[in-house]
């Protein structure tokens, strides 16, 4: 095969032009860098309602009149903070939910310690998730409230909704798997492999690098290479800039995880599949998803490559509700919460969805 | 001067050793003075010493005891060779692996999966370890330090095999960057055009985006990936062992005996916190036994 004729000449030319403006941009870069950046995360002003132990719960009063009775309760995943919600002001869920003046509550999971290496799923289930529910229910003299949870939030959110159906007014799941048995994306044919007794055993609690570093190798070309290189190119760029490290600061901070809890979620979930099957069970008690009575809405990414649609789809057909919804978005896992355009087109959906539900 | 021929065998050395060691005690102990009693106290337990030592050397004397005594000498020095011989019994293996690799497989270069051959390495230098060097590390230890110095030996054996599992697991990493790389080299000006080096960027990026895919998708792959991380468990595990022998020295107690302890805290907290909601429900049924809550499950 006739090699292509490389044309050097045209090459060295825009090399010569690209390295000028390089040096052009570093020079701008510098001033960014040196002054001052705005690289706050999670800046929505919240009052810390309740606290036990580690885990806590964040009040955010509505920046509009309240035009729900029944307050929203957010539940974040275990494996990173509760942050992502509230990442820039101008792309912040928490934001745009109070401007659509519902009264919103945030869990916040705090840092596990050594302490918390024997905490199961019931105790963060039946124990703290509970409480906060009830801590709610005495503050608003409400009997139910809406439970809106992230990722593996909102599977904890479906099975809190199946042992106390009759707590939750509406459920809405965001990217949450609730059926495991996929090989669609890589963390769950990874999970399957591991022997969770080992991981457990050896470590405790799950360190969070350890979970960045899986999370990292899902996709090196881009996370490891392509961001780096976006950065650069907009490194003259201040706003810019700053979101960037907003992002950088929540992606590398996540908590380590339970010992007892990811030993459960492993073997329960990503490795048997119990939940879709009606089969887990949380402290003494068989979680039926069929006692998943309220309305539910059920919103996924089509191109979510840590929790493919697969992985989410069957909950709506598997619930014991009449009243259910699925929303599939053209987007990957975390654009849901930090895409500008979905922030502007989902949250008034998910504020008219559980308004036209607040009777 | 002439030297005298020098003995075959060490025994007859150590008699003349042990003879003129027994003349200098015996001449030192006459020289002294001897008046009084003190000094006749001192003659007789130097006496006495000597006595000894003469019991001692002419048991040496004997050509059995020496004979078990230069065997006991011997020992280290084949201790050494031994594993001088498993060394290189270790490099002779690998070498001839190689050999048989490169020499012995006379295959056209086209039909050669140089991408395999890369591979086998790893595989090479782990069989020649666990044939050859981890036997040392497995040697029975003996006497006091028996237990430290087998937490050190297990400590750098789980070292060495999680430093092979990484180094297999980095080079799968780096597959699909070398096969995109390649790739791109083979790439013809009808697919893309080379002035364009953000197009060429992007369609590089995409090339190895979709090789990492399949690679994260293959068994291989998420085999490697269980082994390095349960070489990294084993590992992890020795270390805090060594580290809880260490730690016992200062008193400080080990990561298990503060996981029993968090277990006993947790256990208590959580029927405490059951207690807790009893009392705030109220008085309980005669039927029902306070606390416990659900019970829990513990894996």
């Amino acid at each position: 095969m006739e090699r292509p004729k490389i044309p050097v000449d045209l090459i060295r030319a825009k090399l010569a032009a690209e390295a000028e403006k390089a040096t052009q941009r570093l020079e701008k870069a510098k001033d960014i860098f040196l002054g001052s950046l705005d690289t706050e995360i999670g800046a929505t002003p919240f009052e810390r309602v309740y606290q036990e132990d580690r885990v806590s719960l964040k009040y955010y009063r509505p920046q509009a009149a309240p035009r729900l009775k029944t307050p929203l309760l957010l539940v974040h995943a275990l494996f990173n903070r509760e942050t992502l919600l509230d990442l820039q002001p101008d792309r912040s869920v928490v934001q745009a939910l109070l401007k659509e003046g519902i009264e919103l509550y945030l869990v916040d999971w705090g840092s596990p310690g050594h302490k918390d290496r024997y905490l199961t799923l019931d105790d963060h289930l039946n124990g703290y998730l509970d409480n906060m529910v009830e801590f709610i229910h005495q503050r608003h003299r409400v009997s139910r409230v809406n439970l809106m949870g992230v990722c593996l939030g909102g599977t904890f959110g479906v099975i809190y909704a199946a042992l106390y159906p009759e707590k939750v007014k509406n459920l809405i799941t965001t990217v949450s798997p609730t059926h495991f048995n996929t090989d669609k994306g890589l963390l769950h044919i990874w999970l399957k492999e591991i022997d969770a007794d080992r991981l457990v055993n050896a470590f405790g609690n799950l360190p969070g690098n350890l979970m960045n570093i899986a999370l990292l190798l899902m996709n090196p070309a881009r996370l490891l290479f392509d961001k780096y290189v976006g950065f650069l190119e907009n490194i003259d760029n201040k706003e810019f800039v700053e979101n960037f490290i907003r992002m950088e600061k929540w992606i590398f901070d996540s908590p380590d995880i339970p010992g007892e809890t990811l030993r459960q979620l492993i073997k329960d979930l990503y490795q048997q599949n119990l939940l879709i099957k009606g089969e887990m069970r949380v402290g003494s008690r068989r979680v039926d998803l069929q006692k998943v009575t309220m309305p539910v809405l059920n919103i996924y990414g089509q191109y979510d490559h840590l929790v493919p649609p697969e992985a989410c789809q069957r909950l709506t057909a598997t619930v014991g509700s009449a009243d259910t919804e699925d929303l599939c978005l053209d987007t990957g896992h975390v654009g849901i919460y930090v895409s500008a355009r979905f922030q502007r087109e989902l949250v008034p959906r998910i504020a008219a969805w559980l308004a036209e539900r607040d009777c | 001067m002439e030297l005298a021929p020098l003995p075959k065998s060490p025994e007859p050395l150590l008699a003349a050793w042990i003879k003129w060691t027994m003349d200098f005690w015996e001449s030192l102990i006459h020289m002294g003075p001897s008046p009084g009693n003190r000094a006749g106290e001192m003659e007789s337990f130097w006496d006495s010493a000597l006595k000894m030592w003469q019991a001692f050397f002419s048991l040496l004397s004997e050509p059995e005891t020496v004979a078990v005594l230069f065997e006991g000498i011997k020992t280290p020095s084949e201790t050494l060779l031994r594993m001088a011989q498993a060394g290189w019994s270790g490099y002779f293996h690998l070498h001839q692996l190689w050999v048989e690799k490169e020499v012995g497989e006379w295959a056209p270069l086209e039909t050669r999966g140089f991408e395999n051959l890369d591979q086998d390495i790893f595989k090479i230098c782990t069989e020649t370890y666990e044939k050859d060097f981890r036997q040392l590390m497995n040697l029975s230890q003996a006497g006091l330090t028996r237990l430290s110095q087998e937490c050190v030996n297990r400590a750098m054996d789980r070292f060495r095999h999680f430093q092979a599992a990484m180094a297999e697991f980095i080079y799968l990493l780096y597959l699909p960057l070398k096969k995109s790389l390649r790739e791109m080299q083979d790439l013809g000006p009808e697919e893309i055009d080379l002035k364009d080096f953000k197009e060429f960027y992007r369609f590089w990026l995409r090339t190895l985006e979709g090789h990492y895919m399949t690679l994260f998708k293959s068994p291989e792959y998420t085999r490697t990936m269980s082994h390095t991380l349960e070489a990294l468990e084993d590992f992890t595990l020795a270390k805090q062992e060594l580290l809880a022998d260490s730690l016992a020295l200062l008193n400080i107690p080990s990561r298990w005996e503060m996981d029993e302890l968090c277990r006993e805290i947790y256990e208590l907290k959580k029927q405490l916190k059951g207690l807790a909601k009893q009392v705030e429900k109220g008085p309980l049924p005669p039927d029902r036994s306070p606390g416990g809550g659900d019970g829990g499950e513990k894996g």
